[in-house]
């Protein structure tokens, strides 16, 4: 059993951290430097977490549990308009990448006004491409029953923010946390760093679901395992982009170009299979320098053995 | 700065609230407006904005905002508004050269070969501007989709009336009646 925790600390004798997570056979899920500072996010066999924590104490760096590590989650407004964003999107995001998420934060082209909102096809593709989402409406009960509509195609867990108590929402959301509507300010009333983590350990909930389900039937491999084996790829070695691997529940996104790479990344061995059979590699809605890496369960992968289907 | 707000919705009235005068303190307009009251009927859609301001916006001089004395050849300013201290720069550049303004701190210049007189009378700021800004902030306090609006200004009061798609005579009558009850001319 893997768990997932954080380092936060200086780069002094980092060096060792590093080789010692290679050597109880865990992985580095992030790993953030800003000068002398070192935030690591480590996936490491549960009874090497005792190790790992003394050796993080001895250099001096502090421990986090992160239950949101290896999520891509999207926050997402009406618009990108300062009437959504920064506040209180942005306050969202930042508590959900305290717990170890991956966030993007995303503004819809055309989801401002009441009878007027509405929400593209490609708007849906690309959230459809995160671990889970969260939408973030106002203060009015009316705009909120009438933007419900926007959620309906979206197939990931979502959470509904908004000001107003909502009922009957079940069919379109996972949850709904009420309380905070549109704001002009940073949430940092203790009220509001309440409601900041509710959100929080509400989307923990909605995943932990979420893994239950996966759970029933397991993926081939997971996602850090080809993490591992991506980490050596040169384009992915020498991509500048922040966190060049983002690891996924069901997957991950690499993000490299899909035309260019996709068949020497499908041809990749992983326990003597070729990627390309237990994954489903498929190039990224967000932008065309991307790719999606959706790992087969099990159960998928033994079944087009026996009937030896074309993947 | 007195607000009340009037509305089918009892969170969205009270969140409202403390958005209005939140924004209207960010922008630096809660001192000039003396009471408010804000009709919001977001099942129409309709809002109704209106404000009244302590005096009817006038044009600023620099004597308005800033001490000025003779000094040598010249005059010494001491801004004591901070607000104007950009438009105080940029007119004695433009009026008397680069050269001739010594910025000493960000409230103190002197302006070789300035008229004490002319520098007084010199006006920085019309009233039609900050009649703007107060607009523009009112705008910004409005949800961001309702986007079809119309301003009402007589004397101190300024009314906006926004709703999403068609402004229909009903919604004009109704902006215009929380005009009149905030003190503004009917004939508008």
């Amino acid at each position: 059993m893997f768990e997932v925790i954080m380092y936060d600390g200086g780069v002094y004798r980092s060096s060792e951290l590093f080789e010692k997570i290679e050597d109880v056979g865990g992985t580095v899920l992030q790993r953030i430097r800003s000068s002398q500072m070192l935030t690591v996010t480590m996936s490491i066999p549960s009874e090497d977490k005792e190790d790992i924590v003394a050796l993080c104490t001895e250099i001096g760096g502090d421990v986090k549990e992160v239950p949101l590590a290896g999520t891509e989650i999207a926050v997402v407004g009406p618009t990108l308009g300062r009437h959504h964003m920064p506040h209180p999107i942005c306050d969202i995001a930042e508590a959900l990448r305290r717990k170890g998420a991956l966030t993007i934060v995303m503004g819809l082209a055309r989801g401002r006004g009441k009878a007027t909102s509405q929400i593209s096809a490609s708007e849906v593709a690309i959230i459809n491409e995160y671990d889970a989402a969260i939408f973030c409406f106002g203060n009015f009960a009316p705009c909120i029953e009438a933007k419900a509509e926007m959620m309906k195609d979206i197939k990931v867990p979502l959470i509904l923010v908004c000001g107003p108590p909502m009922e009957n929402f079940e069919d379109y959301c996972e949850a709904t946390v009420c309380g905070v509507g549109r704001k002009s300010e940073r949430m940092r009333s203790s009220e509001e760093r309440g409601k900041l983590d509710e959100i929080v350990s509400t989307m923990e909930t909605v995943l932990q679901e979420r893994r239950r389900t996966l759970s029933e039937d397991p993926l081939f491999v997971h996602p850090s395992e080809i993490k591992q084996v991506l980490e050596n790829y040169p384009p992915v070695d020498m991509c500048l982009r922040p966190s060049p691997i983002v690891l996924h529940m069901d997957g991950l996104r690499a993000k490299i170009p899909y035309a260019e790479n996709v068949e020497a990344v499908g041809n990749m061995e992983i326990y003597g299979r070729k990627l390309k059979d237990i994954a489903r590699i498929t190039e990224s809605k967000l932008d065309n320098s991307s790719m999606l890496i959706k790992i087969k369960t099990a159960s998928e992968v033994e079944c087009e053995d026996v009937c030896d289907i074309e993947p | 700065m007195e607000i009340t707000v009037q509305g089918t919705d009892p969170f969205g009235n009270e969140e409202y609230e403390i958005l209005f005068r939140n924004i209207m303190n960010d922008m630096g307009e809660a001192l000039v407006i003396e009471k408010s009251h804000l009709v919001l009927k977001p099942e129409i859609p309709l809002f109704i904005f209106s404000v009244k301001l302590k005096s009817e916006p006038e044009n600023k001089k620099i004597s308005d905002v800033a001490s000025i004395r003779s000094e040598g050849d010249g005059v010494h300013i001491t801004i004591t508004d901070e607000r104007y201290a950009p438009e105080i720069l940029d007119k004695m550049w433009t009026m008397y050269g680069r050269n001739s303004v010594d910025q000493q701190t960000r409230f103190d210049m002197s302006v070789a070969g300035g008229k004490l007189d002319e520098v007084s009378e010199t006006v920085i700021a019309s009233g039609e501007e900050a009649v703007r800004e107060i607009i523009g902030s009112v705008w910004r306090s409005m949800p961001e989709g309702i986007r079809v609006r119309t301003v009402f200004i007589t004397g101190t009061v300024l009314t906006v009336v926004a709703t999403e798609e068609i402004m229909l005579p009903e919604y004009r009558k109704e902006g215009v009646d929380v005009h009149v009850m905030m003190g503004g001319s009917p004939d508008v």
